[in-house]
């Protein structure tokens, strides 16, 4: 997994797509141009306390002096997105990292997208793209209402009668037999909620799509629920310093506190930025990035814990 | 963080006489990056602290990567002469030249017509400050990655030399940069 540099950029605009969404350009505080990236591509934002939150770029990869990112307002998150929409006016400054792309379009015959409410912002681009070469492309947005829907007019604009609507309150709820039986060679793109992931996977299986013709947008690694956290203690094998880390704070967490700066991204065990050895101890490991193979001395310290003490190969 | 001169290599430097004496060079450029992995920024002018890095940076700072051996990296040193190379990609290690854009080398100190790699071991003076070489900057497969250039080989054994401060101040660019007497080895 590759280390990204961390660019100050400045916000310079910031509007309301929607009620809920904060639709914002950012430009580098001193370079003309960004890294490039291809759509499907995430940057990592930083936040001020140093969590960092990911956002797919939904603007358009030929413009190299802007990134666009869409933000949605969540009340009962941990408050990230809120911090977003009151600090990120413009003018402000945001540190964000240059772009990785984790759900690259793939070769493919056709094309379907279903993309529910924020799910637009990957979408939005790889949409755009397919349909600027002539590809075989369909995509469905299901939002509550047209004014719900996070960058319709964009989407709009950039696939013409590719699109169907999916508006709820408007009387046209989405069903997922709409993405038609799997035709040989073609890939289903599924980005939003859980929910829309899980009842889109269950029609494609009974139309016949094949899993691997199936590409989720999930940046939430498959955590058990019923997992309790308990306290444990986590050994230097450089320095021999034992650091005490609490049922309620993640082992890299504990390691920043105590001065051991790691890289990290996702901080959900999904991307692999923070994957360590260790020897010595029994780990609970919760991540979705580490083989099985790998797991007997690598650990992801952002999700994963150990049971009564681990020594890290740091 | 270990004191320059008590650092392995340069505490071994420091008692074996060196040739490199009676250069004159100047400091062309100070960057400095807030935390690990942040973009460097450039300064009109650094105030360096004994002991310490300097003011703004991410070892004055405390906050960069995380290297388990004992080092030496108050203040980075590059030559501009080692990234004139790259840009005519001399030696020809990787596909093509490389233009690393100022700062994106993450050394803070970028200077002209310095022998770095003579100053393990030696006291020297960037304007009013004087720093101790500690040891040679290696390249890091890091580094490679945050840029996602091939730096790696061509900057091996110019990878610039990682400095204590010995006397701290404000250093500009343009400061000359000399060897200066050494009254301790
Ligand atoms: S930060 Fe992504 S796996 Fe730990």
């Amino acid at each position: 997994m590759t280390a990204r540099v961390v660019m100050k950029l400045r916000v310079e605009a910031a509007r309301l797509a929607t009620p809920g969404v904060l639709h914002l350009t950012l430009v580098h505080a001193s370079r003309p141009e960004l890294p490039a990236w291809e759509p499907g591509a995430h940057v990592d934002l930083r936040l001020p306390d140093g969590r960092i939150r990911q956002y797919s770029l939904c603007g358009d990869p030929q413009d190299r002096r802007t990134y666009q990112i869409a933000i949605k307002r969540e009340d009962a998150g941990r408050g990230a997105s809120r911090w977003a929409h009151d600090a990120l006016v413009e003018g402000a400054v945001a540190h964000v990292s240059a772009p990785r792309n984790n759900f690259p379009i793939r070769e493919a015959a056709r094309h379907v997208f279903v993309l529910g409410g924020i799910g637009v912002t990957p979408g939005l681009p790889m949409a755009r793209s397919l349909a600027a070469e002539g590809a075989d492309v369909a995509v469905h947005f299901c939002a509550r209402s047209a004014a719900d829907a996070p960058l319709l007019a964009e989407l709009s604009a950039a696939c013409g009668d590719r699109l169907s609507t999916w508006f709820s309150a408007e009387g046209r709820r989405f069903d997922p037999r709409a993405i038609g039986p799997y035709s040989e060679g073609a890939c289903l793109y599924v980005c939003g909620p859980q929910r829309l992931l899980d009842a889109v996977r269950d029609a494609a299986d009974a139309l016949g799509w094949p899993e691997t013709s199936i590409r989720a947008e999930a940046f939430q690694a498959t955590l058990d629920e019923n997992f309790k956290p308990e306290p444990f203690e986590a050994k230097l094998a450089s320095t021999g310093a034992t650091l005490h880390v609490p049922a309620d704070r993640s082992l890299l967490e504990v390691l920043r506190d105590h001065g051991v700066t790691m890289p990290s991204s996702c901080e959900l065990g999904v991307c692999g930025s923070c994957v360590c050895g260790y020897r010595d101890g029994v780990v609970i490991h919760r991540d979705a990035v580490i083989s099985v193979a790998d797991r007997q001395d690598r650990i992801a310290p952002c999700v994963s814990r150990a049971r009564v003490s681990v020594t890290l190969d740091l | 963080m270990v004191e320059a001169f008590a650092h392995a290599a340069g505490s071994i430097a420091r008692h074996v006489p060196g040739g490199a004496v009676g250069f004159k060079g100047v400091l062309l450029h100070i960057h400095v990056a807030p935390a690990a992995s942040f973009e460097m920024e450039e300064l009109a002018e650094a105030q360096c602290v004994a002991g310490r890095g300097i003011v703004g940076d991410r070892y004055y700072e405390g906050s960069g990567t995380y290297s388990p051996k004992p080092d030496t990296r108050e203040v980075t040193l590059i030559e501009q002469e080692a990234l004139d190379a790259l840009a005519r990609n001399d030696p020809p290690l990787q596909a093509g030249p490389i233009a690393l854009a100022p700062g994106d080398h993450r050394r803070n100190l970028t200077v002209r017509g310095v022998p770095l790699n003579h100053l393990v071991g030696r006291r020297f003076r960037v304007g009013d400050v004087i720093l101790r070489g500690g040891r040679l900057n290696f390249p890091c497969k890091y580094l490679e990655e945050l840029l996602g250039l091939p730096v790696y080989l061509p900057l091996y054994n110019r990878s610039g030399l990682n400095c204590g401060i010995e006397r701290g101040g404000v250093i500009r660019p343009g400061d000359a940069i000399e060897l200066l007497d050494d009254d301790g080895a």
